[in-house]
C-alpha cells in the first residue's frame, strides 16, 4: 500500500478538518423548504414572490394585510386619513415603531424609501406601483432623461445627485410633514391605495443602513435617538454600499447590505444567517413593536430546489412547510387525500392545494385579420362566446390536471376581494354553442364540419402554447379533442418555448394562445386592465369603447359601492357577452404543511404567509442524531440543510407579469 | 451596469480581472478587499464569486475526498482479490463491481442509496448537509465509478506483477502470501493507481452536478451548471479557474509522489 500511503493520509486529514468546520448544533421552532433561491433581501429591488416572503419578515410597511380577508389593518401607521376629494392621505407613523438597530422609524424612512424604489438607478421592477402619486411618473423620466444625458465634463455627478433630491422633495406628492406624519398627494383618487401599501416593494429601509454610513460616535447617538435624517449625511467616500459613478452620474449600489450584520429591518423578525444556497436563518426582532403573541423565535429557510427531495425532508420531518410540491407527485398525493375512507396519515393530511389569486385562460386573438393577413374567425364575438360555451371546464380540471380546481367564469377569482362578486360567465351548453355559431354564420354540414353559408370550411384554428410545463400542453389536446367533437373545427396544436410564445402573442400572430395572471393588488382592477384598448398587455388586441369608458368611469368614482357596481359590470360585459378570453380555471397553489402540529397558515387566494402569525403546537426541531450514529463529538442536525440547481416550476414572478411568458 | 463592471470595454476588463485575480492589484494598493478576488457575479447581486466558492467549495470538497478515500478502499481491495485468482469466482464478482460501478448512472445509484439508506433502513438522512452521516450517501454514490476504475488499474497491476521474478524469489525466501502481497506486489501494481488519482481527485473534488442534485448538497457543482445557463460570466470564469488550479496542483503532487514511492524515477535530473 506504500504508493498510496501519503495520498490517503493527506485526504483523510482533510476530510477531518472539513467534516470539523461542519458543526452547526441549533433547534428551530419552524422550518420551511423553499424551492426557488431568495434572490434579494432588498424590498425595493423584489419581485419574486419568494422574496416577498421573506420581506415580510424583516420589514413592516404603512400597513399589513389581514391575512383572513385581506383587509388593510394598521402596521407602522397606527391611523391614517383621507381628503374628501380622495387625492391626499395623511398617514400617522405609531411613535412606537424602532429599527432592528433601534433607532426610530420616521416618515422621512417612507419619503427615502420611495424615492429610492422610483429611481431609475435601482432599477425596481415595482416602481408603477407609485405611478398613481402626484408628480412620480414625471420625476422617474425626468431623472431618467438626466442620466441619458449626463455628461461628465459638463456637470458631476454630486451636484446631479443634489438636484435630483431637490427635484422629488418639489414635484412629487410624498411629503414628511415633521418626524410622525407622511402626506401623501395623489393623480386621480385610488380606493385600493392601502392595498399596494401593504405590499413588499413599498417597504422602508432604513437610509444609513442601505449606504453603509461612516459615522461618529455623536452622530451614531443622534441617529439612535431620532433617526438618519438628524444628521448630515457623510461624504460618498464614507458611505460604504454606494458609489456614484463619476462616469454615468448614476448611484451604484452594493447589495451587499441586504445581508445579516448590515441588514437593517423593522419587521418581526431579524436576519440571523444566509448562506447562499443553503438556508435563511431569522430570529425574533428585539427590538420590533409588540406583535403577535404567537410568534416563533427562531425560523430556518432552507433552500431545496429540487422536488423530490424537498419531499424526502417533509417526509422525514426535517421541514414544517414545503412552499411548493413537485408536480410529479402532487396529482397523486392530492388523490390520496381525497380519499375520505383512507387513513389520514401526515403526508395525506399535509398536501393542500389552495386557490391563488390569479386564473388560467385562453386568449382569443380580437383582431380583424390574423397576423398573415387572413379574416379573423374571432373578431366575431358569438364565435367566441360558442367556443366558450363548447368547453367542459370541469372534465378539464377534474381529469386532464388533476388538480381540481376551482373553473372560471371571469377573470377575478371567486371570492378573493372583499365585498366584490365576480360574474359567473359563461356555463357549459354546446347545444346554445351551435346556436350562437349559427347566429355567426357557421354550420354544421352532414359530415359534421363546420361551413359558411357558401360551404367552405371553418379556418383550421392553431392553438399557441409554451412548452414550459407538460400541463399546457396536456389542457390543450383536451380543449382540442373537446372542441373538433363538438363544433366539428379542426384544431392544430403550436408547442414554442416560452421565449417564442411570449414573441408571438405580443406580435398577435396566434389564434388562441393560453395564458395566466397572477393580481398584483387586491381590486378587480389588477384584472380588468388588461381589457383596456391601450393596456401594455392587452395581447388580446381586443378593444371595446363601452368597455374603455366604464373603466374611466370607475377610476373618477369615490364611492367604493358605486365604483364595485361598475367594475361588476365591465367584468360582466367582458365575460358575458365580449368574451376576449376563455377563463378556464384558477391557479391553485400546491404548498404540504401539517394542520395538527401548524395553524397560521392562510387559505385566503391572495396567499401571503406572515411568518409571525404561524403558530406551532409540535415540538420544536432538536438535534436530531440519526440513528446509528455513534460519534458524539459530530452530533448531527437533521433541519440544518442545504440547495441544488434550479427547480422544476420556474418560479413565479410576484406580479401578473407571468402572461407574456405564459409560464406554469 | 455594463460600466459598472467594466464589461464594455474587453481589454480593460481582461487587465482588472487578471489584476483583481492575481492579487497584484491589492499589493499595489488599488484595492481593498480580498487579496484574490474573483468579481462579482453577474446574475446574484448579494454574492461575489469569491463568497460563492469559499462557501460552496468545502462542501464538494468534503464529499470528493471521502469518496475518493472509499474508492480506494473498495478498488485495491477488490482488485487485488481479483488479480490475485483471475479467472475465478472472486475474480468474476469483483469485476462485476467495476462494471456496476462505471455503467450505472449516479442518479440511479443516488436514488437507491436514498431509498435503502434513508426511506428502509433510517439511518442516514436524506437531504441537507451540516454532519458526517450528510456526507455518507453522496459519497458512496459519487465513489462507485471511481472504484470501478482503480479496481481495473489494481487487478491489471497484481496480475502482472505476481508472476514477475521477483516475486517468485520472494516467495522462494518463505515470505507468507499476505507478506508477498502487501510488501512486494501491491507497491509496484498500485503505482498506475496513483497516477489516476490525480485527475480523479480533482474531479471529485470539485463536486458532481448529478451528486449534489441528487442528495440536495449545497455544492459547486450546480453552481457551474446553473453559471452556464444563467450565463454568469465571471461565476463561470471563477469555477474553470479553480478546477484547472486543483488538476494543475494534484497532478504536479502526484508527480512528485512518484519520484518518492518509485526511485527509478526521479524529480529534475535527467541521467
Amino acid at each position: 500500500m506504500r504508493p498510496l500511503a501519503v495520498p490517503i493520509v493527506i485526504l483523510s486529514a482533510a476530510l477531518i478538518l472539513l467534516l470539523s468546520m461542519e458543526r452547526d448544533e441549533e433547534s428551530w421552532d419552524f422550518v420551511i423548504a423553499s424551492e426557488n433561491e431568495v434572490f434579494t433581501l432588498d424590498p425595493q429591488r423584489m419581485s419574486w414572490l419568494h422574496d416577498m416572503r421573506m420581506a415580510y419578515a424583516l420589514y413592516e410597511g404603512l400597513v399589513r394585510w389581514n391575512t383572513e380577508d385581506f383587509t388593510p389593518e394598521p402596521a407602522v401607521a397606527s391611523s391614517w386619513s383621507t381628503s374628501p376629494d380622495g387625492l391626499t392621505w395623511t398617514f400617522t407613523i405609531d411613535p412606537a415603531a424602532r429599527w432592528s438597530d433601534g433607532s426610530p422609524v420616521t416618515a422621512h424612512d417612507f419619503v427615502w424609501s420611495w424615492q429610492r424604489l422610483l429611481m431609475p438607478d435601482t432599477a425596481a421592477d415595482y416602481s408603477f406601483l407609485l405611478f398613481p402619486i402626484r408628480g412620480a411618473t414625471a420625476f422617474m423620466k425626468w431623472r431618467s432623461d438626466m442620466l441619458a444625458s449626463f455628461d461628465p465634463d459638463a456637470m458631476d455627478a454630486e451636484t446631479l445627485m443634489e438636484t435630483t433630491d431637490s427635484q422629488f422633495d418639489h414635484t412629487v406628492g410624498v411629503r414628511a410633514l415633521g418626524d410622525r406624519t407622511l402626506e401623501v398627494t395623489l393623480d386621480h383618487p385610488v380606493p385600493y391605495l392601502l392595498d399596494l401599501l401593504a405590499f413588499a416593494p413599498m417597504m422602508p429601509v432604513q437610509r444609513a443602513a442601505v449606504e453603509g454610513w461612516t459615522l461618529t460616535h455623536e452622530d451614531r447617538d443622534a441617529l439612535q435617538r431620532d433617526g438618519w435624517h438628524a444628521i448630515t449625511p457623510p461624504p460618498w467616500s464614507s458611505r460604504q454600499f454606494v458609489t456614484l459613478s463619476p462616469r454615468t452620474g448614476r448611484v451604484q449600489p452594493d447589495h451587499r447590505w441586504a445581508r445579516p450584520g448590515t441588514l437593517v429591518g423593522n419587521g418581526p423578525y431579524v436576519l440571523d444567517r444566509w448562506r447562499y444556497r443553503r438556508d435563511l436563518a431569522f430570529t425574533a426582532n428585539p427590538n420590533a413593536r409588540r406583535y403577535n403573541p404567537a410568534s416563533l423565535d427562531r425560523i430556518l429557510v432552507r433552500s431545496i430546489p429540487d422536488g423530490n427531495a424537498a419531499l424526502a425532508a417533509f417526509r422525514a420531518g426535517d421541514v414544517d412547510w414545503l412552499t411548493g410540491v413537485s408536480s410529479d407527485v402532487r396529482g397523486d398525493l392530492l388523490e390520496a387525500s381525497r380519499q375520505a375512507d383512507a387513513p389520514r396519515d401526515r403526508l395525506t393530511r399535509s398536501i393542500h392545494a389552495i386557490p391563488a389569486f390569479a386564473t388560467e385562460f385562453y386568449s382569443f386573438n380580437c383582431g380583424p385579420t390574423l397576423a398573415d393577413g387572413r379574416p379573423n374567425p374571432f373578431h366575431h364575438a358569438g364565435v367566441r362566446r360558442a367556443f366558450a360555451r363548447s368547453c367542459n371546464k370541469q372534465e378539464l380540471v377534474d381529469h386532464v390536471t388533476g388538480l381540481h380546481e376551482p373553473i372560471a367564469g371571469s377573470m377575478t377569482p371567486q371570492g378573493s376581494i372583499p365585498s366584490y362578486a365576480p360574474p359567473e360567465g359563461l356555463t357549459y351548453d354546446p347545444e346554445r354553442a351551435l346556436e350562437e355559431l349559427e347566429e355567426a354564420g357557421w354550420q354544421r354540414d352532414e359530415q359534421g364540419v363546420l361551413v359558411d353559408a357558401g360551404g367552405s370550411p371553418f379556418p383550421v384554428v392553431t392553438l399557441l402554447y409554451s412548452t414550459s410545463s407538460p400541463r399546457h400542453e396536456r389542457i390543450a389536446a383536451a380543449l382540442r379533442d373537446q372542441w373538433a367533437e363538438r363544433l366539428g373545427v379542426d384544431i392544430d396544436l403550436e408547442g414554442k418555448d416560452s421565449k417564442a410564445f411570449g414573441a408571438d402573442l405580443k406580435a398577435g400572430n396566434f389564434m388562441l394562445a393560453r395564458g395566466n395572471w397572477y393580481g398584483d393588488w387586491g381590486d378587480p382592477t389588477t384584472f380588468l386592465e388588461l381589457f383596456e384598448t391601450t393596456n401594455g398587455n392587452n395581447d388580446r388586441r381586443f378593444s371595446h369603447p363601452t368597455i374603455d369608458s366604464e373603466l374611466r368611469r370607475a377610476a373618477q368614482e369615490l364611492d367604493p359601492d358605486q365604483r364595485f357596481k361598475v367594475l361588476q359590470g365591465v367584468e360582466q360585459a367582458l365575460f358575458e357577452t365580449h368574451l376576449p378570453l376563455l377563463p378556464v380555471c384558477q391557479i391553485v397553489d400546491v404548498t404540504m404543511y401539517d394542520p395538527e402540529s401548524h395553524t397560521g397558515m392562510t387559505t385566503h387566494p391572495r396567499l401571503v404567509q406572515w411568518m409571525m402569525r404561524r403558530d406551532t403546537t409540535g415540538s420544536p426541531h432538536h438535534l436530531a442524531t440519526p440513528a446509528g450514529s455513534s460519534c458524539p463529538a459530530l452530533r448531527v442536525h437533521t433541519d440544518l440543510c442545504t440547495r441544488v440547481a434550479h427547480s422544476r416550476q420556474p418560479p413565479r414572478k410576484g406580479g401578473g407579469s407571468t402572461t407574456p411568458t405564459g409560464d406554469r | 451596469m455594463q460600466a459598472q463592471w467594466n464589461l464594455d470595454d474587453p481589454w480593460s476588463f481582461y487587465w482588472s480581472y487578471l489584476g483583481d485575480l492575481s492579487g497584484a492589484n491589492w499589493l499595489l494598493g488599488d484595492r481593498t478587499g480580498p487579496v484574490f478576488d474573483f468579481g462579482p457575479s453577474l446574475r446574484h447581486e448579494n454574492w461575489s464569486v469569491g463568497e460563492i466558492i469559499r462557501d460552496q467549495l468545502p462542501v464538494s470538497m468534503t464529499v470528493g475526498i471521502a469518496a475518493i478515500l472509499l474508492a480506494i478502499v473498495i478498488g485495491v481491495g477488490t482488485g487485488t482479490l481479483g488479480g490475485l485468482r483471475p479467472g475465478t469466482w472472486i475474480d468474476r464478482l469483483t469485476g462485476s463491481v467495476a462494471v456496476v460501478g462505471v455503467s450505472i448512472p449516479a442518479f440511479v445509484v443516488g436514488t437507491a442509496l436514498l431509498m435503502i439508506g434513508g426511506v428502509w433502513l433510517g439511518w442516514f438522512p436524506m437531504t441537507g448537509w451540516g454532519s458526517w452521516q450528510h456526507v455518507v450517501l453522496p459519497a458512496v454514490a459519487l465513489s462507485l465509478p471511481f472504484a470501478a476504475w482503480i479496481s481495473r488499474l489494481t487487478r491489471q497491476g497484481v496480475i502482472e506483477e505476481r508472476h514477475a521474478d521477483y516475486v517468485r524469489t520472494v516467495r522462494a525466501k518463505g515470505v507468507s502470501e499476505t507478506g508477498v502481497v502487501l510488501h512486494h506486489i501491491l507497491p509496484n501494481a498500485l503505482l498506475p493507481v496513483l497516477s489516476y488519482l490525480g485527475p480523479a481527485t480533482a474531479a471529485a473534488l470539485t463536486g458532481s452536478f448529478v451528486i449534489e442534485k441528487v442528495f440536495a448538497i449545497p455544492g459547486l457543482g450546480m453552481h457551474f451548471v446553473d453559471a452556464v445557463l444563467s450565463k454568469d460570466l465571471t461565476m463561470i470564469m471563477g469555477i474553470v479557474l479553480v478546477y484547472s488550479a486543483a488538476l494543475v496542483l494534484l497532478n504536479l503532487l502526484v508527480d512528485v509522489l512518484y519520484a518518492w514511492v518509485d526511485p527509478r524515477i526521479t524529480v529534475g535530473a535527467r541521467s
